[in-house]
């Protein structure tokens, strides 16, 4: 069993991470690169709490070998989260109380990055469809769709300010 | 355990790989494959990706479109061209699986998953394979219900665009979104003169692959494009189907409520 060296850019630092052969990108965050705000939950894509953006599309990195995703860029929970506080997205969800227990919630907030990022302005429904492959188990639904809609809301104002 | 994971950046180095590698495993997205190989699967040894191989793509010409086998269902939502599939693959998983998941690999994911499978039928796709020194072109209707070489790679579908209006699609599954499917029907249907001139369907979650509905089809040509024909045509599904139990539904309620969602699919009602 030949161990390799795969090359990721993560939250913008370039790393070169050591693998064995079918190594999930969910076990290569977590287990080499330290960062556990990508959470396990089903390894089979089904709930996705290990949602993380590849190359600026989400995706669920318990279904990545690693080794197939030489020199992509990968951007966590933890890349989101600016030094100082809180990104707009994070701020959405804690203030309208979109976490119960919190296992869901990175996953939720980077579903939600994947979506205003194509998407800045969406509707209700295009919430939905976004967090569709998200499990909640604590099912607190609607108030994580009201936090991705006044997320897209905080984040267009803060675009608006900065162009004023 | 698995011994290897490689990612070729050709197709010839995929069909070198697949020769030299014992018990290898082809892999495209990844959403039907790893979730084996997370719960501990002894079934292969080797991963080869296709996810380098040069398969992704979307070329539309004379009406005609040629998908490579590695692209991905957001990407085939992403093609103008193929704005009339919008609807059908929204049903299929989720956003995040959807950039994922890839139109070749889903010809080989078990029912009740595999709408788009249905969808390809339906619009008689073909599927080019390659085994590394011949190609040949198969429908996919044929493909779906047959086993590949061991060396077989599917490199591309094809298809002619439907007119509009033509297409048609319900699925039936637990929940409005992310659900497998309880049945899926996908059809193309013309009308001239009144009457259909011609027609397919597919049907997905209903048998062991996804299956063309050749009674229903028989019995709506020639007839008006109505509620009453499509019911009586579509009475006729329970030649087409074999139904399964699973956790989403018994067989007894797909055989049921399969001609409902074929009538439904046919003329909206």
């Amino acid at each position: 069993m030949k161990h390799s060296v795969v090359a990721l850019t993560v939250n913008g630092a370039e790393r070169q991470v050591l693998v064995a052969p079918g190594t999930t990108l969910l076990d290569a965050l977590r287990e080499s690169q330290g960062l556990t705000g990508t959470r396990r939950g089903c390894d089979q894509g089904a709930c996705g709490a290990c949602t993380v953006l590849v190359d600026g599309k989400t995706m669920m990195s318990c279904l990545l070998p690693v080794e197939t995703i030489d020199g992509a860029t990968i951007d966590t929970i933890e890349g989101l989260t600016p030094m100082e506080g809180l990104h707009p997205i994070q701020e959405a969800f804690l203030e309208g109380f979109a976490t119960q227990c919190g296992f869901c919630t990175s996953g939720m907030i980077m579903a939600t990055a994947g979506l205003l990022a194509r998407n800045p302005d969406p509707s209700r429904e295009d919430a939905v469809r976004a967090i569709s492959g998200n499990i909640c188990r604590c099912t607190g639904y609607e108030a994580i769709i009201d936090a991705v809609l006044d997320a897209a809301a905080r984040m267009r104002a803060a675009k608006r300010d900065k162009a004023a | 355990m698995l011994q290897t994971v490689a990612t070729p950046g050709s197709l010839p180095e995929t069909h070198a790989l697949l020769s030299k590698l014992d018990g290898a495993r082809l892999i495209a997205g990844g959403t039907a494959v790893m979730p084996t190989l997370n719960a501990g699967t002894d079934e292969f040894s080797s991963l080869v990706s296709l996810r380098a191989a040069g398969l992704s793509g979307i070329v539309v010409k004379d009406g005609v479109v040629t998908i490579g086998a590695a692209t991905t269902m957001t990407e085939l939502a992403d093609e103008p061209a193929l704005a009339f599939l919008q609807s059908a693959l929204e049903t299929i998983a989720s956003p995040t699986i959807r950039n994922m998941a890839t139109i070749g690999g889903n010809l080989f994911v078990k029912q009740p998953y595999g709408d788009l499978s249905a969808c390809l039928i339906a619009l008689g796709a073909t599927a080019t394979v390659s085994d590394g020194t011949a190609t040949r072109i198969e429908p996919v209707e044929k493909l779906v219900a047959s086993r590949l070489g061991p060396k077989d790679i599917v490199t591309q579908l094809a298809f002619s665009i439907p007119s509009p209006g033509s297409f048609k699609f319900v699925k039936a599954g637990r929940k409005a979104l992310n659900a497998a499917a309880i049945v899926t029907v996908a059809a193309v249907v013309s009308v001239s003169d009144g009457v259909v001139s011609q027609c397919r369907i597919g049907l997905g979650g209903v048998a062991e692959c996804a299956v063309r509905a050749r009674s229903v089809e028989e019995a709506l040509t020639g007839n008006p494009l109505d509620r009453t024909h499509a019911e009586q045509a579509a009475a006729k599904a329970d030649r087409d189907i074999e139904p399964f139990d699973d956790s989403h539904a018994s067989a007894w309620y797909r055989a049921r409520v399969t001609p409902v969602h074929i009538r439904r699919a046919l003329v909206g009602e």
